[in-house]
C-alpha cells in the first residue's frame, strides 16, 4: 500500500471500535474517505455533504449541543463523531471550536464495509444502556473465565475419600448414605474399579419418577461410562469440562485410580477462599495485636482479588465480611473485659460496612442502638464498649470517621425510642444536616446482637418514608448535586458547563451517584436492603423504577465499581494509598467510551428524577 | 502589463493554447488530455475540478534528472477523496545516487519494479484532464511534466495550476513584513494551521498534505474565491 495511505490507515486503526478490524478492511475504508477542512464556529455537516456521515478527527476539536443549546460533549483528536449516523429522536447541532480537519465516511458505505463485525457496528448502532450492558456481560463472564482456576490444580479442590458403593446395593441404600454423610452423588465400583456414577437428580430422574422399585440395584440408574479428569489438570479444565459436558460432579483419578470427586461448588467457593480463611484466623485472634497483623492482609487481599479479575460486588462484599469480622472479634474481647451487657443491645454498621461495598482502608462508620430499657447508669458500659472496638477497629487500619459517626460519640450510640425519634425528625424536618445524615444512617446494618433492635425501627422509618413525598423530594433533590461528567475531551474530563478537570472522581461523580439514587428508590418502595445493588435489584419493576433502567444502573455501577477497584489495586500494590481519582491519562480510549455511557445513563436517571420534583 | 490585457489572454491563455494544440497534436494520450476543456476562470472554487500533484525525482534539473515517481489525488467540493489517490514508482534508467535515495527513500529495487514512464504520463494525464493541477512549489512539477510530454510526444501541453506555495507568498508580501523563505515550506505552511506532521518525501503524501494546505488557505480568506484569485 502507498505509504501516505498507510499514515493514515494506522491512524484510523488505533481508534476503537476500528481496531478490531483487520487491515485489509481499514484499508478499505480508508480508500471511502473524504479530507475536510471546516474553520472554528462552523456548523457540521461541512459544505458539499449531505449523506448521513461519520467523522474522524484528525486535528481540531467539535461540539454537540442540544437544541436548547445544552452542551452534550466534546470530540478531540482521534474521536469518531457520530451524531450524524444515530437516527435520534432529539436533534443534535455539531459545531467546530477550533479550526478542523476531518476524515469524513458516509455510514451506509462503512455499514456495509464492516456488516461482518457485528460489534463494530453495535458501536454506531446502539444506545450507551446497550453497549454498557454487553461490557458488563464480557466483563462478568471474563471473572469467572480469568478466576485463579486457569492457574490452580484439581489437587488444590477435590475432597476425598469419595464415596463409593458396590454395583448391588440397593437405591435406597444409596440414598440413605448419600443423606448420612450430606453428599449429591456417589460412585458405584467394584473394588476399586470404578464402574458409573450415581446423583441427587439420577434417583429423581431415573427412580421416583419412574415409579421404579427403591429396592433396585443401584447400577439400574447409575451413569456408566463417566467422565473423570485426571489430577494433572487445572481447576479451569475441570469447569470447562463441567460447563461443556453439563455436570456438576467430576470424579478425580490419577493413575486411572479414583482419587476423589470436585463439584461446581467447589470451583465457584474458590474466590471466597481467601476472605473465609481470613475470617476464620480472625476468630481465633487472641489479642487486638493479633487482630492488627491479620488486618495486613486487607490490601493485599483486595489486590489478588482485583488481579483474578473478581467483581467489584464480590470484592466488597468479601471486604466488608472481613470489617465485620474484625468488629465482632473486638466485641467479644471487650465484652470479656466489661462483662456480659447490662442490656440488650447491637453493634451497628453505617454507611459503605453496611452497604458491604467497602474497600480497604475506609474509614468506620459505626453506631450502638440499645434497648430502652437502658438506665443511666448503663452508658459507661456502653461507651467502654464503644471506645474499646472502636480503638481497636483503629489499629486495624480503619481510620476513625471524621464526622464522627461512630458508636464512641454519645448522639450515635442511643436507645431504640431515640433512635426512631431521630429517624422521625430527620423525615419531618429534611435540612441540610438531616439529609447529610441520610447518606450514613439510611444505610444501616446489625453487625453483632440482637438484630430486632434495628429491624424495628427500620420498618416503622420505612413505612414513613413511603408516604413521605416531602421528604423524598428533599432527598432527591440533594442526591442530584452531584452529577457525571459529560466525558472526555483529549486527556480532560468535561464537565457539564463545558469545563474540563484535570481527573475523574469516581466516587463522586459516577459510583455516589448510582448510591444516592438507589437509597432514593429504596425508601420511597419501603425496600429494606441497603446494599446498592440489591435495592437496585428489589426497586425494578416498582412505581419508582423500570427493570430496564434497573439493569442499566446496574451495569453502570459495576463498571465504575469495576475501574475504581483496579484503579485501587494499582495504588495499593505501589505502596500507595488507594483513593478514587484517575487521570484520564490511565484511562483507555475505550474504557472512556464505557465511562461515557455509563455517566450518560446516571445523568438520564437523574433527569428522569429531576422531573418528579 | 501586456500579459493582463483581455485579448492577450484570450490569444496566450491556456484555454485557447489547448484548443490550439488540440489541433496538431497526434493521437494518444495527449490528444485525451487536450481534448477535454479547462474550468472557465470565473469558476468558484468548490466547483474547480483540481487534481492535487507531487512528484519525487532524481534531482533539479527536468532534462539530466529523471522522474522516480507520481502521486496525486483529486480534491473537488473542498473535499479530498483518497479513493481517487494515485502512486507509481517509474523505471527510469540508470543507477539511483546514495545521497538522494536518502530524500525520497526509493531504492533502485523499487525502481527496477516501477512502471514504465509512458505508462505513467498517460495515468496523470487522464487524471489531469479537463482539471487544475495543485501543487506546491510549481517549478518542479510543471518542467519534469512538460519534459516528459515532450520526449514521448513531441509536445507539450498548457497546464493551469495553482501552487501553494504561491497563494502563501502573496499573502505574505502582502503583510509587508520581513519573513524567511524556508517559512514557505510545505511543513512549515501547514504548522501554521496546526496540522499535524505528514511523512514527506512520498509523492501520494505531499500530494495530498498540499491538498489539505490549500483547503485551509481558501478557507481563511471567508469569502468565496474563483480560480482566476488562485491560478499561477
Amino acid at each position: 500500500m502507498d505509504s501516505a495511505l498507510t499514515e493514515i490507515s494506522e491512524f484510523v486503526q488505533a481508534i476503537p471500535p476500528l481496531d478490531l478490524l483487520p487491515s485489509k478492511l481499514i484499508e478499505q475504508i480508508v480508500k471511502e474517505i473524504s479530507i475536510c477542512y471546516v474553520r472554528r464556529g462552523k456548523q457540521l455537516p461541512p459544505q458539499g455533504i449531505s449523506d448521513k456521515n461519520i467523522y474522524i478527527l484528525r486535528k481540531g476539536a467539535l461540539s454537540y449541543v442540544t437544541q436548547d443549546n445544552e452542551l452534550l460533549g466534546k470530540y478531540g483528536e482521534g474521536d469518531i463523531c457520530t451524531v450524524f449516523c444515530l437516527d435520534n429522536d432529539e436533534k443534535i447541532n455539531v459545531s467546530t471550536d477550533e479550526d478542523t480537519l476531518l476524515y469524513s465516511i458516509c455510514y451506509k458505505t462503512f455499514e456495509q464495509l464492516v456488516s461482518e463485525y457485528p460489534d463494530v457496528i453495535a458501536f454506531f448502532h446502539q444506545t450507551s444502556e446497550q453497549r454498557l450492558n454487553k461490557k458488563m456481560l464480557q466483563v462478568n463472564e471474563d471473572a469467572i473465565l480469568n478466576s485463579s482456576l486457569l492457574n490452580s490444580s484439581i489437587a488444590n479442590f477435590y475432597h476425598s475419600p469419595v464415596v463409593t458403593v458396590g454395583p448391588n446395593t440397593s437405591i435406597q441404600q444409596a440414598a440413605i448414605l448419600m443423606t448420612e454423610r450430606g453428599f449429591s452423588c456417589l460412585v458405584i465400583a467394584q473394588d476399586t474399579n470404578p464402574l458409573g456414577i450415581v446423583t441427587d437428580k439420577d434417583i429423581r430422574r431415573r427412580c421416583v419418577a419412574q415409579g421404579l422399585d427403591i429396592l433396585q440395584p443401584v447400577s439400574a440408574i447409575m451413569t456408566d461410562n463417566m467422565t473423570t479428569i485426571d489430577i494433572k489438570n487445572t481447576a479451569y479444565d475441570a469447569l470447562m469440562m463441567m460447563t461443556q459436558k453439563h455436570i456438576h460432579h467430576l470424579p478425580v483419578t490419577a493413575n486411572n485410580q479414583l482419587k476423589g470427586m470436585v463439584t461446581v461448588t467447589d470451583l465457584m467457593n474458590n474466590e471466597g477462599q481467601n476472605a473465609v480463611n481470613i475470617t476464620s484466623v480472625i476468630h481465633k485472634a487472641k489479642s487486638v495485636s493479633e487482630l492488627t497483623e491479620i488486618s495486613k492482609m486487607i490490601p493485599k487481599l483486595q489486590i489478588r482479588m482485583a488481579k483474578l479479575g473478581t467483581t467489584a460486588d464480590h470484592v466488597g462484599k468479601s471486604i466488608s465480611a472481613i470489617t465485620m469480622a474484625f468488629t465482632i472479634r473486638l466485641i467479644e474481647m471487650a465484652e470479656n473485659l466489661l462483662g456480659p451487657a447490662p442490656v440488650p443491645y447491637a453493634w451497628l454498621a453505617a454507611g459503605s460496612q453496611a452497604r458491604q461495598e467497602q474497600f480497604a482502608h475506609s474509614d468506620q462508620d459505626n453506631a450502638l442502638i440499645i434497648s430502652n430499657d437502658m438506665q443511666p447508669q448503663h452508658s459507661y458500659w456502653f461507651k467502654d464498649l464503644a471506645t474499646f472496638v472502636s480503638d481497636g477497629l483503629a489499629a486495624c487500619g480503619f481510620i476513625y470517621c471524621p464526622g464522627e459517626v461512630m458508636a464512641t460519640n454519645a448522639k450515635w450510640c442511643q436507645t431504640q425510642a431515640q433512635w426512631s425519634k431521630y429517624f422521625a425528625k430527620w423525615i419531618d424536618t429534611p435540612d441540610p444536616k438531616a439529609l447529610m445524615h441520610c447518606s450514613v444512617f439510611f444505610d444501616l446494618t446489625t453487625v453483632h446482637g440482637d438484630s430486632c433492635l434495628l429491624d424495628e425501627v427500620r420498618m416503622k422509618m420505612l413505612k414513613t418514608t413511603q408516604r413521605s413525598t416531602l421528604f423524598i423530594a428533599h432527598l432527591s433533590r440533594n442526591a442530584l448535586n452531584l452529577r457525571p461528567p459529560l466525558g472526555f475531551f483529549r486527556d480532560f474530563v468535561l464537565i457539564q458547563d463545558g469545563e474540563n478537570k484535570a481527573t475523574l472522581d469516581l466516587k463522586h461523580n459516577g459510583i455516589a451517584p448510582i448510591v444516592d439514587l438507589a437509597r432514593i428508590y429504596a425508601l420511597s418502595e419501603g425496600i429494606a436492603s441497603v446494599n446498592t445493588i440489591e435495592r437496585l435489584q428489589q426497586a425494578a419493576g416498582t412505581p419508582s423504577l423500570t427493570k430496564a433502567s434497573a439493569a442499566n444502573l446496574i451495569d453502570a455501577y459495576e463498571f465504575l465499581s469495576m475501574l475504581r477497584m483496579e484503579h485501587q489495586a494499582k495504588k495499593l500494590q505501589q505502596g500507595e494509598q488507594p483513593n478514587n481519582y484517575l487521570p484520564p491519562k490511565e484511562i483507555s480510549k475505550l474504557e472512556r467510551e464505557h465511562l461515557k455511557d455509563a455517566f450518560k445513563v446516571i445523568k438520564t436517571m437523574q433527569d428522569s428524577r429531576q422531573s418528579t420534583l | 502589463m501586456l500579459n493582463h490585457h483581455p485579448l492577450t489572454r484570450w490569444i496566450l491563455g491556456y484555454e485557447a493554447q489547448r484548443k490550439r494544440m488540440l489541433k496538431k497534436a497526434p493521437h494518444g494520450p495527449l490528444r485525451d488530455f487536450l481534448a477535454v476543456p479547462f474550468p472557465a476562470l470565473n469558476t468558484p472554487f468548490e466547483q474547480i475540478p483540481i487534481l492535487a500533484v507531487d512528484f519525487e525525482t532524481t534531482g533539479l534539473d527536468a532534462v539530466a534528472d529523471k522522474l522516480l515517481s507520481v502521486g496525486c489525488v483529486d480534491l473537488f467540493h473542498h473535499q479530498i477523496k483518497l479513493g481517487s489517490s494515485y502512486h507509481e514508482i517509474i523505471n527510469s534508467k540508470g543507477r539511483l545516487k546514495a545521497d538522494n535515495v536518502t530524500i525520497h527513500q526509493i531504492t533502485d529495487d523499487q525502481k527496477d519494479q516501477g512502471k514504465p514512464l509512458a505508462e505513467v504520463v498517460e495515468q496523470l494525464l487522464n487524471r489531469l484532464a479537463g482539471k487544475v493541477m495543485l501543487v506546491h512549489f510549481s517549478r518542479i512539477e510543471r518542467q519534469f511534466l512538460r519534459q516528459a510530454c515532450l520526449e514521448l510526444y513531441g509536445m507539450a501541453p498548457p497546464l493551469p495550476i495553482i501552487d501553494t506555495l504561491v497563494v502563501a507568498k502573496k499573502r505574505l508580501d502582502k503583510r509587508d513584513v520581513a519573513y524567511d523563505p524556508s517559512e514557505l515550506r510545505l511543513s512549515a505552511l501547514r504548522a501554521n494551521y496546526g496540522f499535524p506532521d505528514h511523512y514527506a518525501h512520498n509523492a501520494l503524501n505531499d500530494a495530498i498534505a498540499t491538498a489539505e494546505l490549500l483547503l485551509a488557505q481558501v478557507n481563511e480568506r471567508g469569502e468565496s474565491m474563483t480560480l482566476r484569485q488562485l491560478i499561477l
